[in-house]
């Protein structure tokens, strides 16, 4: 289940991140797969009970917090293996840094974890495109108590604020949509009876969550001829400065 | 006193490397238990791009690694000996540095302990330990410098040459001493085959009181030196470094293509990043990022920092230490970018020039310190809120930054109008050039 990375395959074929091919490639993905139960199984799905977001921090580094709260159905079987792809498509305006995140990945945080798309650390958002963040990360579940267990798995992704365009109020919003979510569980070591869950960010009814907003200062573009006339009056004054004493400077004979 | 003598430079080296073996083995620690990393994230770029090297690619592949491929192959060992080597080669510089400061002053004869106290301004400098321990490369270029100067002294132009036009290749900003360097090769302080007189230091020299010298002076050397531009000193130091530079180019971008002239060279010129930093002009490119700027707009940025160095050149090329220091600290406040790391270059080159400063640690030198410094920490503090905090603070900064330009060129005047100015060179009297004039 989900081997491959999604985003990777989307990149291969596209340039720029667009949310409306993303999700045309998503549904293509997910149609490969088929998550059914054995035929006369009367136990219900995995089910997504809750997501909770919330940005940690403050200033231009701060994590995106996602809490997702997941009901999984028992089975017959005691130790259940499970996988969960989140897919972040990240607003223009902030971007992810490719090493932090192969830092994290040798911490043994997830089992993949990776940023696709404009990965430039540098640009302002004027000049940059999106980029998204794939993470899978694998868990185990004991289910021998024989009733619906509620399991809550917390992921923080790391990210930075770039530049952003010029605005009057001196803060430029950033808004952040709802992830895409996939889990699969099944019985450990086997990948037969697998119960599992999709919810594509599209499905506003599951995904039900505040939207996170993150503001970040920005420069204003009212000031723009006092500032340019000031710096380069300083830069002048500053020259005098030095010029007049190397000038007036008294060397021997 | 001369037998206890190297002792005290010995043990100051010994002590320095110690601490520094020390810091190096802290900054380990500091990567793998705590959240903020002790290592430059600067030092993890150059030993990706010697990874890279070292698998038969393109150290270019790593994305923001702006420097010479030598860099990389310099630190070709951090993937097969220890991760840290290029931190022991940086450190080994910056004990280098130290010891040419020595050596330069010893042989102006300055007294030993005057030397002493120079080289513990950069060795006990905490941007100077912490530089070369955290992985920044700048230590090998203030190294080279301070070769060069060494070399020249010595009467080694072709040596001085080779050396020279690699540290250009290394780092670009030493272009700047290209000038003062052709114009003190002067046929009548300094001969090839030949090793020049220097002017030593004198401990009861008094600052001349009188300006009529100067400009006498100044218009002689720069006369003189249009007539004697093309001597044989300064043509074959012009060709032999202009050679060096374009073969470690032409071999580079035999190698490695554009990539590398784009980013190695290119992007160092054209460089205008609009996140905030110490320059006076971030906020400016900031509002005017996207905009395109008429010419006469890209030539008024130009303006101060040329005209502050050729009046500086103009002025102080025959004391070629001093006249270096002043440049690089003009080249580095009026550069569109600045970061911490640029302090070293000029760090290196105030040990050379104290012994002939008037300037008393009372109140003179601490108030210096004292501007810079805290004109420094300003900045840090806005820098601080509108980074960590995300307070709205542009404003603010900017003008923190037009307040750090104005201690910079502060601190610069008062070190003009304290200098006692001493030629490198002593000129050699044009009837008798074998014993030439009986030094000071």
């Amino acid at each position: 289940f989900f081997q491959d990375c999604i985003l990777k395959s989307y990149f291969s074929k596209h340039e720029v991140l667009s949310d409306s091919s993303f999700r045309d490639l998503l549904q293509d993905e997910l149609s490969k797969f088929s998550c059914k139960l054995l035929p006369g199984d009367p136990n219900p799905q995995l089910t997504l009970s809750g997501l909770e977001r919330h940005l940690i921090g403050e200033g231009s580094h701060r994590h995106l917090s996602s809490t997702i709260q997941l009901q999984i159905p028992p089975q017959s079987f005691p130790l259940q293996s499970c996988k969960l792809v989140m897919i972040e498509r990240l607003p223009s305006g902030v971007f992810a840094d490719p090493f932090e995140l192969d830092h994290l990945l040798h911490h043994g945080a997830y089992a993949a974890i990776g940023v696709f798309g404009d990965t430039n650390l540098e640009l302002p958002s004027v000049s940059s495109n999106r980029s998204a963040v794939e993470i899978h990360m694998n868990f185990k579940h004991n289910t021998s108590s024989g009733a619906m267990s509620e399991l809550g798995i917390r992921i923080d992704l790391p990210l930075h604020a770039r530049y952003a365009p010029l605005h009057e109020s001196g803060y430029s919003e950033v808004a952040f949509g709802t992830p895409d979510l996939l889990v699969s569980c099944s019985m450990e070591g086997s990948s037969e009876k697998r119960s599992c869950l999709i919810v594509p960010s599209s499905d506003s009814n599951r995904l039900r969550t505040d939207v996170v907003v993150w503001k970040i200062p920005c420069g204003i573009m009212s000031y723009t001829n006092v500032v340019s006339v000031v710096t380069f009056a300083t830069a002048l004054v500053s020259t005098l400065v030095i010029v007049l004493p190397s000038v007036l400077y008294s060397k021997p004979r | 006193m001369t037998a206890k003598a190297p002792m005290n430079l010995r043990r100051l080296l010994i002590g320095s490397a110690v601490f520094r073996l020390a810091l190096i083995l802290y900054g380990e620690w500091q990567d793998a238990h705590m959240e903020v990393r002790y290592t430059d994230v600067d030092y993890l770029v150059f030993s990706d791009a010697a990874s890279l090297m070292a698998s038969g690619s393109s150290p270019y592949k790593r994305t923001t690694y702006r420097y010479s491929p030598l860099l990389a192959f310099l630190l070709l060992p951090n993937s097969v000996l220890h991760r840290s080597w290029g931190k022991f080669i940086f450190s080994a510089s910056d004990l280098l540095v130290g010891y040419f400061i020595y050596k330069i002053l010893k042989q102006r004869k300055v007294a030993e302990d005057l030397c002493l106290y120079s080289v513990m301004v950069w060795l006990l400098n905490p941007f100077t330990f912490t530089i070369g321990t955290r992985g920044n490369c700048e230590p090998i270029v203030c190294a080279m410098i301070l070769w060069i100067l060494i070399c020249l002294m010595n009467g080694k132009i072709i040596q001085a040459a080779v050396w020279y036009g690699l540290v250009v290749h290394f780092r670009i900003y030493p272009i700047i001493y290209s000038l003062p360097i052709i114009l003190v090769l002067n046929p009548r302080y300094i001969q090839l085959g030949k090793k020049p007189l220097l002017v030593n230091w004198k401990s009861n020299a008094h600052r001349p009181s009188s300006q009529s010298g100067m400009e006498a002076s100044t218009r002689y050397n720069l006369w003189t030196a249009a007539k004697s531009m093309f001597s044989k000193e300064r043509v074959l130091f012009g060709l032999v470094s202009g050679g060096i530079f374009f073969l470690c180019t032409g071999l580079f971008f035999h190698l490695y293509q554009w990539e590398f002239l784009n980013e190695a060279l290119l992007y160092h010129l054209t460089r205008a990043d609009p996140r905030h930093n110490f320059s006076v002009y971030f906020y400016h490119i900031y509002l005017q990022y996207g905009r395109q700027l008429s010419l006469v707009e890209k030539l008024i940025s130009f303006l101060p920092q040329s005209i502050v160095q050729l009046v500086l050149i103009s002025t102080f090329a025959q004391d070629l230490p001093f006249c270096f220091f002043l440049q690089t600290v003009a080249f580095v406040a009026f550069n569109k970018v600045i970061t911490a790391q640029y302090f070293v270059w000029f760090f290196c080159l105030l040990p050379l020039i104290l012994p002939w400063s008037d300037m008393k640690l009372k109140w003179e030198g601490l108030g210096c310190v004292g501007l810079w410094m805290g004109a420094q920490l300003h900045w840090l503090l806005w820098g601080y809120l509108l980074e960590f905090k995300g307070q709205n603070v542009f404003l603010q900064l900017w003008m923190a930054s037009l307040v750090f330009l104005l201690a910079n060129a502060s601190v610069m005047a008062v070190f003009i109008r304290l200098q006692r100015f001493s030629p490198i060179f002593l000129q050699i009297k044009v009837s008798d050039s074998k014993s030439g004039v009986k030094s000071q």
